[in-house]
């Protein structure tokens, strides 16, 4: 992929993992830098930056577009995954096949509760903020009802155990997933007309139904797509635990928001890289097991984080001044009508 | 691109220098708890410190996440294992979850404790404080002694899903049939779902229906805060016994006014040096063995039993009874 290096918030991600690494390095005499510990951090970030991944694209989509529905899904998906794969397949008879069932089911059920979102969003027209939020207790509860809140074995299906935790030439197969997710949205955003229509959708979301995009079409497979990526994040929790449970990574929500907004995805849309989320998500990742190694308590992490954010705001802030022009007009309502349109806004 | 292989590069002739550089250390074991600023695991960290100072050789500490979320918990146990440190005793908040991570633990020679988790199965040894119906009884036998041994008693559980509250009842109530036949069961496994003000409700609704009841016995640690405020509002302290699971700090105003009689629990600073004390024996290259004695109150004569995978369970009588006399001596 071809970096732009003119980029200020990349060159200020790129600059702050640097800067974590140095100091961890130095700080533990050396210990940090050992191969398992970063496949390790290579393992542990796929989760939180697929859901990560998810909410930038809603974010992106504009009209405050946000998922917060994203762990709770990955959570349902894996939980009707694990309860209907045993009934088709045997996970001792035919591990693939059940692996196969598995990973399906999972991925239907995410991109079911994705459309779900999507629909509501679009075709209900109810605040993405408020839907999710809906949504995110619906998935909750249904996982709830499922596993009676304990948390659930799955099949000792070993296909199913090395998505989680084998390596491929030495790379965790959990970050393989999340790079090639990376890579697909990427691609998707940058060089195909569903990216060009989904910036224009977020920038100025009267300009695009002017320029006639189709914004409900657009909105449910933004959330459909992000459903299926939180799919692939309860595949990796699943495998990783070998166990689904409703409640498992109820923190994730705020972190995953946390590093869509440091990788400069402008919550008002139209603004992302994927590139900027890979660096986010990896400086997130480098920062706690720094702490980790360093013994250095839980609670002063999340103030850290918390800290970083709002260097990284600081730092944006006068970058975007300078960059001007570029400033996309967020304020512009997004669902009145072009004139002349027969159909009434909800 | 060329930048990623100058880095592995300068990585790799680091982690070598980092590997020379671990020789020599004394040995750490790392204490997971569920979750950390509750004071049931600040009591913990008290033995867990304790047992560091009393053995030079080795460096202990504790951790634990900052929210109540398994996912967070087996994060911290996956950067203990790539730190390799030499030994994690972790209090499962979901012990199915930590499975893997466990696995990869014991895969790279890290001893492995485990605590309140006897369905584990990668671990070396899982520490109980006591056996879950032994526990019971001895709750029951308590009870029995205060009413003496007659009349009609029930039991309250926080819920009928929850596995050691469920063996914690009904090991009082088989314990009442076979010793104390004129003790009489009446409406038993009453839920309180682990809520104070559940309990209340169901104990007051008993007293109505039962007015001559002499005895409850509770589960969750919740359950003598409701029973003893509703026997303190019918002004029936001295008449009804009631015993149960409990916390000194939150039960201590219904001990002193007698509603309740005397309550039960597991001291968290002794589960932590046990813990931390069968993860020194393993570093060392023994095995916890039947009969063993680890010099803490309750645990001089553990039974060790086999776990459901390699490991071994070890469990104590560690259960520490007070009552209005002695609770003062426990500040959690």
């Amino acid at each position: 992929m071809k970096l732009k290096f003119s980029d200020p918030q990349l060159n200020f991600l790129v600059g702050i993992n640097v800067l974590v690494l140095v100091a961890a390095t130095v700080l533990s005499h050396g210990e940090f830098l050992d191969v398992y510990n970063f496949q390790s951090m290579a393992s542990q970030m796929p989760e939180l930056g697929l859901l990560a991944i998810g909410v930038a694209l809603s974010m992106i989509s504009g009209n405050g577009g946000i998922d917060l529905s994203g762990i709770a899904l990955a959570n349902l998906s894996g939980v009707v995954a694990a309860s209907v794969a045993p009934h088709v397949v045997s996970a001792d008879d035919a591990p693939w096949a059940y692996t196969g069932v598995f990973v399906a089911v999972t991925l239907l059920t995410g991109l079911a509760g994705g459309l779900l979102n999507g629909l509501l969003i679009s075709r209900i027209g109810l605040t993405p903020i408020l839907c999710t939020l809906g949504t995110q207790l619906v998935f909750t509860g249904f996982a709830v009802v499922l596993t009676g809140g304990s948390s659930l074995r799955i099949g000792a299906a070993d296909p199913l155990s090395a998505i989680g935790n084998e390596y491929l030439w030495g790379v965790p197969i959990p970050f393989l997933v999340f790079m090639a997710a990376l890579l697909a949205v990427g691609w998707l955003l940058r060089s195909t007309a569903f990216g060009l229509r989904l910036y224009l959708l977020g920038t100025n979301a009267k300009a695009a139904r002017y320029a006639g995009i189709a914004q409900d079409r657009m909105l449910t497979a933004t959330y459909a797509a992000s459903g299926l990526l939180s799919a692939c994040a309860g595949v990796i929790i699943a495998a990783r635990t070998a166990s689904v449970k409703s409640d498992y990574g109820t923190s994730y929500l705020l972190i995953a928001i946390l590093i869509a907004v440091m990788a400069g995805v402008r919550p008002q849309g139209g603004y992302g890289r994927m590139v900027c989320l890979f660096f986010s998500a990896l400086a997130l990742q480098l920062l706690s097991s720094t702490f980790n190694l360093l013994d250095i308590p839980q609670f002063f992490r999340d103030c850290a984080w918390g800290a970083l954010l709002l260097l990284f705001l600081a730092s944006a802030r006068v970058d975007l001044r300078r960059l001007h022009t570029f400033n996309p007009r967020s304020g512009a309502p997004s669902r009145q009508s072009p004139p002349g349109a027969t159909r009434t806004p909800t | 691109m060329r930048r990623t292989t100058i880095a592995a590069a300068t990585m790799s002739t680091l982690a070598f220098a980092g590997a020379l550089y671990a020789q020599g250390k004394p040995q750490e074991i790392v204490t997971v708890v569920k979750i950390t600023g509750i004071s049931w695991f600040n009591r913990m960290e008290v033995g867990v410190k304790e047992f560091g100072a009393a053995n030079p050789g080795l460096v202990t500490r504790q951790i634990g996440p900052a929210q109540s979320d398994a996912a967070q918990q087996q994060r911290l146990v996956e950067d203990l294992v790539a730190k390799k440190v030499d030994a994690i005793a972790v209090v499962s908040m979901d012990p199915p979850t930590l499975e893997p991570v466990l696995k990869r633990a014991l895969d790279r020679g890290i001893k492995v404790v485990t605590h309140e988790a006897d369905n584990q199965k990668n671990t070396l040894a899982d520490v109980e404080a006591f056996d879950n119906t032994a526990y019971g009884a001895r709750l029951n036998d308590r009870l029995a002694a205060c009413m003496g041994q007659q009349g009609k008693w029930t039991t309250l559980l926080g819920s009928l899903g929850s596995q050691s509250q469920v063996q914690w009842a009904h090991g009082g109530v088989d314990n009442a049939k076979k010793k104390y036949p004129k003790m009489q069961l009446v409406d038993p496994d009453n839920e309180s779902l682990n809520d104070a003000e559940k309990a209340y409700g169901k104990a007051k609704e008993i007293l109505r229906k039962h007015p001559d009841i002499k005895g409850f016995q509770g589960s969750s640690s919740l359950d003598v805060l409701g029973i003893g405020r509703a026997v303190e509002e019918a002004g029936l302290q001295g008449k009804v016994c009631v015993f149960g699971t409990g916390l000194p700090s939150e039960a201590a105003k219904y001990l002193e006014s007698g509603a309740v009689g005397g309550i039960a629990f597991w001291d968290p600073k002794d589960a932590g040096i046990v813990m931390n004390k069968t993860a020194k024996l393993l570093l060392e290259g023994k095995k916890p063995t039947d009969g063993m004695d680890f010099g803490v109150q309750g645990y001089n004569k553990v039974s060790v039993t086999k776990g459901p995978g390699a490991g071994v369970i070890i469990r104590g009588q560690a259960w520490v009874e007070v009552d209005k006399a002695n609770y003062k001596n426990y500040a959690f």
